[in-house]
């Protein structure tokens, strides 16, 4: 028996410490740490409601659009104003460009070296690597100039960003050819270009990212010009032919490779979506990927709709112990301590609160909104879905999505999806500004009111909850994705949904447990 | 006792000076006021110039009237035409000191009578005074603002100072601390407009007639 | 050298980068650092020097951070992030990109600043976080300032990106729960002499360290201690940081005009008219963004028809909202965004009160019959009554 420890766990967004009980080479008890407190919620009290959208934002660089739009509908919704639908669409645009460019970050940037070895690469063929790329049909770059330079770096020996990686590690598929290795560090390397596209298309939306500027309480201050719309257009056409072409071609290549994460790292299959791309209802049942809750231990693969009031966050284990514990957001309260407590496993262990649905520890991200949208019936998510497992070769098992490689897989599967919306939403808004009339503002005109807005990041449900007294914030709450899936335990002891992924899963080297990188970063937390 | 008003008490060069000063007061406040929030479009441009023209006169106009204090000669006494130089009657006099209180108590409804003063009585010649370092305010926090000079060293310390009294940060971040001194001295300038205002006409406004028309009072030749 | 020349060009082509646009990149660089035309070809020529030989030893630290500068590094082009990280610097420590992890990612650190000391480059993103002994921020078991008062003192330089860095940026904005501050109050704090270079902005702008870089480390402006020559009393490059966006602002003719959007979402926002009267910092913000703009020169925020919320300021939060707003509270002291008054309000206040007291007052001198009863005047000076001279 042996504790094995990651921390820092890199290539996530923040500070993440994940220390795992290891027993027989399986994990058998797991812990999770956030590492890191700011207060923003402390610092919105007496600001004004749209100044929340600015700040709210800068919670995560990596996923600010999401924090902006859930801030920003908190104020909408505590001051009762309905955006009109230009803004609508201008949103729903800007906030699929952020899904693109954060799940191809995430894939290749991120994720992709707990799979790929860029080591392995240098053993490649060069002309098999053409074959094999034809083969898997994805697109293909110089792999000479690639391979090129990794040599350059592993014989010059300033490795870089590989420095000190575990390159000989025993948990690379043994099997995988090293001509998927070039392929997929070639590929590497075009994802940086490709994300920054779609990046640029919110830059040119709202100034800049990460951390927009436009989409303030009422709507959005981005008039769109013809210039700006086909810019607009032609980039998301760019990200989606790559998504199409290299992104999935690339998942379904290296997939059957790791079909043992088939077989772990699925947690507590518990799952809450409170939707993200709204329709003109602005319903949150009704948007694109729609609201739910599904809890597969229990109630097996049916849906509920999400219902906001049903959270509870718990803090017996978290280092913010000294506020009420089981509040629900609206009334929440965040109090530092006063004394740090100290890192105890037994006892308080992360700075993170322990969000529960209906009382039960639930997973939030992609793997949630495409299991709600599959079983919603959603198209053309259940196709998708569908024709995947056929592929790998678990046809009419969606029950198999609920592990480490299910949870990569719809990711991936999601970034097909958005970026096919992308253009029907870039579309829609040309023909929306061509029909003319349409409005893109409304002024606030309200001083008091309670709000929330419960949306969707690229990594999972988000929620913001505003009260508005006399024109200023009087309480401001956040539960972000991350806290759902780096929950610690909560008053009964349940784990959270990445504690709970870890254990079972299997570790060959405990001194370098690589799998339990793999599992936290498929929450991309 | 004489309650005329002379043209030797007022030259005409006085009364073009305050004609002068009111009108730069109206264009800065007003053009100010604009720059502050424009609360109607168009006049960015014009009211940026007029400001800037205005102040430029506002300080040359102080300079000429504290030089002519020195060199010009008025009359000692209300109502009377026997001059000595300008700035005795202006500047207060140590034989003004015993006036100070009694006047402040009169006005403070604490005494009946009021003591008998010069051309101007003591209180009068302190707010006088007043209005020369908040000019130089205004000029000097409006210098610290404009883009040209905002970046001298004399008016960057200044600028510096200010925002670390309103933790105001540092580099451009500490113009808006120094813009709002700014906005602030106008209110100090206005509100002894007021009290200027309301002072010249509580008795009559024989005042406004020397000091606008330069046209004598309750004389023997009036 | 005609062999490197053609190997970095292919590596430039296998981004898809043109030999054009990379010497467009130099002459970018060239006229940030305010260097002149004709040092295009040294800072080519440095860049591709340094692709083909030893790369320069350098570790990202991220502090109390959302990720959002790392994320603006990697939006970077000409040169993109990957040119930067694999054939600039060897960047040996990167969390959110590097492929190691735990003690090993720890052990990178520490080897690289401590074998290359004096020589390696810190790039510290997010703020300092003293909360609780600095376990606000805990990273590999120990509170994270640990990395910086075991590591400061050994690296050449310090370059502070993004606002939390520069001073604390949001997080300290009031009431400061976890105790942030800016690396070179920190080390100020802790006698640590180390040079930093203050790049703010929220979150950083990539071109704005791609320039440090080739200053810094191509130029060998460090070592020459030129650098530090090029930099404004709170550390900021002077090039980048010395005029204010108003000054560049391409809708700087419509102020003038006099043509400002007072609506979001109006036709004079549609006409692209001046922000000023929606609260726009431009005026008080000395960055040059509207020069290099943001995400591949791509677009900026007053360019997407918002108005700039200064965050390349100081103390940016506290300091600029209510960003919709023309003017901030004011708060004399340590100044708690709770507390503070509008400055507007508090000038017509006394304005107000003045001209209410003088009404009052004119009301008593009316009842005590004073009104139009002009007071007599003095017959003869006083110093001539002295001097015998009364009449």
């Amino acid at each position: 028996m042996a504790r094995s420890v990651i921390d820092p766990v890199t290539r996530i967004e923040g500070h993440l410490r994940v220390e795992c009980e290891v027993e027989n080479g399986v994990i058998t008890d797991a812990w999770v740490s956030g590492g890191l407190f700011r207060g923003m919620e402390a610092v919105m009290q007496g600001r004004q409601p749209s100044d929340a959208f600015y700040i709210a934002q800068r919670i995560c660089g990596v996923c600010p659009i999401s924090h902006g739009h859930a801030s920003t509908m908190a104020a909408e919704d505590a001051l009762g104003i309905t955006i009109p639908n230009g803004a609508r669409i201008v949103r729903n645009i800007i906030e699929a460009a952020q899904f693109l460019h954060s799940h191809i970050l995430w894939f290749y940037t991120l994720a992709a070296l707990d799979y790929v070895n860029p080591a392995k690469a240098l053993e490649a063929n060069i002309a098999d690597t053409y074959a094999l790329a034809e083969a898997a049909g994805t697109s293909t770059a110089n792999f000479a100039v690639v391979q090129n330079k990794v040599k350059t770096l592993v014989e010059g020996g300033d490795l870089s960003i590989f420095t000190g990686a575990w390159l000989d590690h025993p948990g690379f598929a043994a099997d995988m050819p090293a001509e998927l290795h070039l392929i997929a560090v070639a590929h590497y390397l075009e994802a940086l270009e490709i994300q920054a596209e779609a990046s640029r298309v919110i830059a040119i939306m709202g100034g800049k990212f990460p951390h927009f500027m436009t989409s303030i309480p009422g709507g959005t201050s981005w008039m769109p010009t013809e210039e700006k719309l086909d810019d607009v257009l032609f980039r998301l056409m760019r990200v989606r032919d790559w998504v199409m072409n290299t992104m999935i071609p690339d998942t379904l290549a290296i997939a059957p490779f790791y079909s043992d994460a088939l077989s772990y790292g699925g947690g507590t299959g518990n799952f809450l979506a409170w939707g993200v791309f709204n329709r003109e209802s602005l319903e949150m049942k009704d948007r694109y990927l729609p609201n739910g809750a599904v809890f597969v231990p229990t109630s097996g693969l049916t849906v509920q709709d999400a219902d906001p009031g049903k959270i509870a966050e718990y803090v017996e284990h978290s280092w913010l112990s000294e506020g009420e514990s089981g509040l629900n957001p609206a009334d929440g309260v965040t109090v530092p301590p006063k004394e740090f407590p100290g890192y105890d496993t037994g006892d308080k262990y992360s700075w993170a609160k322990a969000p529960r649905y209906d009382g039960k520890s639930t997973e939030v991200g992609p793997l949630a909104r495409m299991i709600v949208a599959y079983l919603r019936g959603v198209e053309p998510v259940k196709a998708l879905i569908d024709s995947t497992l056929e592929k790998l070769g678990a046809a009419g098992k969606p029950e198999v999505l609920v592990s480490l490689l299910g949870r990569v897989a719809a990711r991936n599967l999601e970034t097909a999806v958005v970026a096919d919306w992308s253009l029907e939403w870039a579309n829609e808004l040309i023909a929306a500004v061509k029909g003319g009339g349409v409005e893109f503002f409304k002024p606030l005109e309200n001083d008091n009111g309670k709000g929330r807005g419960m949306w969707e990041a690229p990594r999972g449900a988000l929620g913001h909850w505003m009260n508005v007294q006399g024109g200023l914030i009087a309480n401001y709450q956040v539960v972000t994705p991350s806290t759902w899936d780096i929950s610690p335990r909560d008053k009964d002891g349940v784990r959270g949904p990445m504690e709970e992924a870890l254990v079972g899963a299997p570790v060959l080297d405990p001194e370098r447990p690589i799998e339990a990188g793999r599992i936290a970063r498929s929450f991309d937390p | 006792m004489s309650h005329a008003y002379t043209r030797e008490m007022h030259p005409l060069a006085f009364v073009v000076s305050h004609w002068t000063n009111l009108c730069a007061m109206v264009f800065l406040t007003l053009s100010g006021l604009y720059i502050h929030y424009p609360i109607f479009p168009g006049f960015m441009g014009a009211a940026r110039g007029t400001h800037n023209f205005w102040m430029f006169v506002l300080l040359i106009n102080l300079v000429v009237r504290l030089v002519m204090g020195f060199t010009l000669k008025t009359s000692k006494l209300a109502g009377g035409r026997e001059k000595e130089l300008d700035i005795k009657n202006f500047l207060p006099q140590a034989e003004n000191r015993h006036q100070l209180w009694p006047t402040i108590k009169y006005y403070l409804f604490l005494k009946k009578e009021h003591p008998l003063g010069g051309k101007y009585n003591s209180l009068q010649k302190f707010a006088y005074v007043l209005t020369v370092p908040l000019i130089l305010l205004a000029a000097y926090t409006g210098f610290a603002l404009w883009g040209p000079t905002s970046q001298w060293s004399f008016f960057l310390a200044g600028t510096t100072m200010v925002a670390n009294w309103f933790n105001g940060g540092v580099g451009g971040a500490a113009l808006m601390p120094m813009r709002i001194v700014h906005y602030w001295t106008m209110w100090a300038i206005l509100s002894f407009t007021f009290i200027h205002v309301y002072l010249a006409n509580i008795y009559g406004f024989d005042a406004d007639r020397i000091m606008f028309a330069w046209k004598e009072t309750g004389t023997d030749h009036a | 050298m005609a062999y490197e020349d053609r190997a970095f060009a292919e590596q430039l082509a296998a981004r898809g980068v043109t030999r054009r646009d990379f010497v467009k990149f130099c002459g970018s660089v060239a006229a940030m650092l305010g260097l002149s035309e004709s040092m295009v070809p040294t800072i080519a020529s440095a860049v591709e020097s340094a692709a083909g030989s030893k790369l320069y030893p350098a570790v990202w630290v991220n502090g109390g951070a959302c990720t959002g500068c790392t994320e603006s590094m990697a939006q970077a082009t000409y040169p993109d992030v990957a040119t930067v990280v694999l054939d600039i610097l060897s960047m040996n420590y990167m969390e959110t990109v590097m492929m190691a992890m735990g003690a090993d990612a720890e052990k990178a650190l520490y080897d690289t600043v401590n074998n290359n000391e004096g020589k390696a480059i810190m790039i510290y993103e997010g703020s300092v976080m003293k909360g609780w002994d600095g376990n606000a921020l805990r990273v590999a078991g120990e509170p994270s300032l640990k990395i910086l008062d075991d590591l400061a003192p050994k690296v050449a330089a310090i370059i502070a990106v993004g606002s939390c860095a520069v001073d604390g940026g949001w997080v300290k904005a009031g009431p400061n729960t976890a105790d942030a501050t800016g690396v070179s109050m920190y080390l100020a704090e802790k006698g640590i002499k180390t040079p930093v270079i203050n790049l703010p902005t929220c979150p950083v702008n990539p071109e704005w360290i791609v320039a440090m870089v080739v200053d810094v480390l191509l130029l060998g402006e460090l070592e020459s201690g030129a650098i530090l020559g090029k930099l404004d009393a709170q550390g900021r490059p002077k090039l980048i940081f010395g005029q204010t966006i108003h000054d560049n602002c391409p809708r700087r003719g419509h102020f003038e005009n006099g043509e400002f959007v007072y609506q979001f979402g109006s036709p004079e926002e549609a006409k692209g008219y001046c922000l000023y009267a929606m609260g726009c910092k431009g005026p008080q913000t000395q960055t040059n963004c509207p020069i290099v703009r943001w995400n591949n020169q791509t677009s900026w925020c007053v360019e997407s028809g918002s108005p700039c919320i200064g965050c390349g300021n100081f103390n940016w939060v506290d300091n600029g909202a209510p960003f919709l707003g023309r003017m901030r509270k004011v708060a004399i002291g340590s100044g708690s965004h709770n507390g503070g008054f509008a400055p507007g309000v508090a000038g017509a206040a006394v304005g107000g009160v003045v001209a209410a007291a003088l009404g009052v007052h004119a009301i008593g001198m009316a009842a005590t019959g004073r009104l139009g009863n002009m007071p007599d005047t003095e017959d003869v000076k006083e110093h001539d009554r002295k001097k015998g001279g009364d009449k």
